[in-house]
């Protein structure tokens, strides 16, 4: 038995790039040897500048990309041996995009319940309850019957992250959960982020939300050019990070939030 | 023969050429969405839904009914010798290939993000197309599909070459002779026809756009 949920040993991941023409085609090594280990409870939050390949990694955690090489393990399984069952894996991992992505025909429930019912099988009450409790826990009931497209961006982020909770997963990935929204809806999400923390939710987060890591994260990973450059707690990297690429980035990111 | 016998009359043919175009874009779309998903998601595969396209569009269906009809129908009188069965075939796998290119647009249109969104739940490639693709494709497609059904019902008249079924076109004919009228049977027909083909093409398109309004797309 392992003592991870979750697994990353020396994952690569590249894709290319087409242009319009042949020699404009680039090869971006979005993922270079990244290692990492998530325990139950753990909170982990990746940020770095944009385009660094955070998104591409996390994508490779719940196999949306498959790696090119290295290994994810999902508690004692590895999702990247032959012959295993991914949809069984996604199954129990909750994923947040950053563009949201909810189903578009179907309601705030109706998101929520897709999965419960078809991909869990749960009879037909059951999953309404719980679809309805996922509902409740981030608090948005009051959008049950809503289609997507009458929704505010935090309100379908929230019932975004009611998906990927519903179905009890083992863990959670956020993809800059809020970096599409407007700066003024991202308080609502980040609030129902902190309550899933404080009931000790296992969460990888790609955000660069400064003050919610500070509070909720345990620790810190700066990514840049494909790699993990620095890990540590939030204390760390907001007194004094080692690296010069991380001690930028931080200057950078907190001028910025004291600006807003 | 007055002009409400001969509307009479050609009412009658109604029913069979209701029958044809509806059957046929069942069978279209039965057969032309599996099409259409297999072209995008399959890519190993999608040569032989190019292949499928290219043949069942580029043949005349006057051809195809013929050949089935005439050609194979002696040899393999079931199903082949059933003039309405035919009809039904060539049509409906013409219509196929025809929204199975509609189809395509509108997985574009709806984007590979709701795929991967469904993937990210845990649903396979398969169930997710059935439970997320399909219902917003078929929103997505409704002005292409309005004018594919008007295009069967008016491709229905090709039946009339297998000369046993009693649809429009064949008691257009029919009363050509019979009323010893060449004006009054067309001029009645086309009416009949354009009655066929708007008021459902519009009721598709006005439905769609309803649909699509609702869920943003």
């Amino acid at each position: 038995m392992t003592d991870y949920v979750m697994e990353a040993k020396n994952v690569y991941k590249s894709y290319c790039i087409k242009g319009e023409e042949k020699e404009e085609s680039k090869i971006v090594e979005a993922v270079k040897d990244v290692s990492l280990q998530i325990r139950k409870g753990d909170i982990k939050l990746i940020f770095g500048p944009s385009g660094s390949g955070k998104s591409t990694f996390l994508r490779c955690m719940a196999m949306l990309d498959i790696p090119d090489k290295g290994e994810i393990y999902l508690g004692d399984e590895c999702l990247t041996a032959k012959g295993v069952d991914l949809n069984k894996a996604r199954a129990r991992i909750g994923f947040v995009f950053q563009h949201i992505y909810l189903f578009r025909h179907l309601t705030a429930l109706g998101n929520v319940e897709l999965a419960l019912r078809q991909v869990l099988k749960l009879p037909k009450a059951e999953a309404r309850k719980r679809a309805m409790d996922a509902l409740a826990e981030v608090k948005i009931t009051e959008c049950a019957t809503k289609y997507p497209s009458q929704m505010s961006g935090g309100q379908a982020q929230r019932v975004g992250i009611a998906r990927a909770i519903a179905r009890n997963p083992d863990i959670i990935l956020l993809d800059e959960p809020t970096s599409a929204l407007d700066p003024e809806l991202t308080g609502e999400v980040i609030d129902t982020l902190r309550d899933l923390a404080k009931e000790g939710t296992t969460m990888l987060i790609v955000s660069h939300e400064m003050p919610f890591a500070k509070e909720v994260a345990e620790e810190m990973i700066f990514y840049d050019e494909g790699h993990v450059v620095e890990t540590g707690p939030p204390s760390l990297f907001f007194n004094a990070p080692n690296t010069d690429r991380a001690k930028q980035f931080m200057t950078r990111i907190i001028n910025r939030t004291t600006r807003e | 023969m007055d002009v409400w016998q001969q509307l009479i009359f050609l009412l009658g043919g109604v029913p069979a050429t209701l029958s044809i175009s509806i059957i046929s874009f069942l069978i279209g779309i039965a057969v032309g969405l599996p099409l259409a998903f297999i072209r995008v998601y399959e890519k190993e595969i999608s040569f032989v839904v190019d292949a499928y396209e290219k043949l069942w569009r580029g043949i005349p269906e006057i051809v195809l009914m013929l050949f089935f009809f005439f050609g194979l129908g002696p040899y393999f009188p079931f199903p082949f010798g059933s003039a309405f069965f035919v009809a039904c075939f060539v049509l409906g796998l013409r219509s196929a290939a025809n929204q199975s290119l509609i189809y395509r647009g509108a997985i574009h249109g709806v984007g590979d993000e709701q795929m991967i969104a469904g993937i990210s739940v845990g649903f396979s490639k398969w169930s997710a197309i059935r439970h997320i693709m399909v219902p917003q494709v078929f929103t997505y497609s409704t002005p292409g599909l309005g004018s594919e059904y008007a295009l069967l019902i008016k491709d229905s008249a090709y039946a009339y070459v297998l000369g046993s079924i009693s649809e429009m076109m064949k008691r257009i004919t029919d009363l050509r002779y019979m009323a010893g009228d060449v004006i009054g049977p067309y001029v009645l027909g086309a009416i009949l026809y354009i009655a066929l083909t708007f008021p459902i093409a519009f009721a598709l398109d006005r439905w769609g756009n309803k649909r699509k309004k609702k869920i943003g797309l």
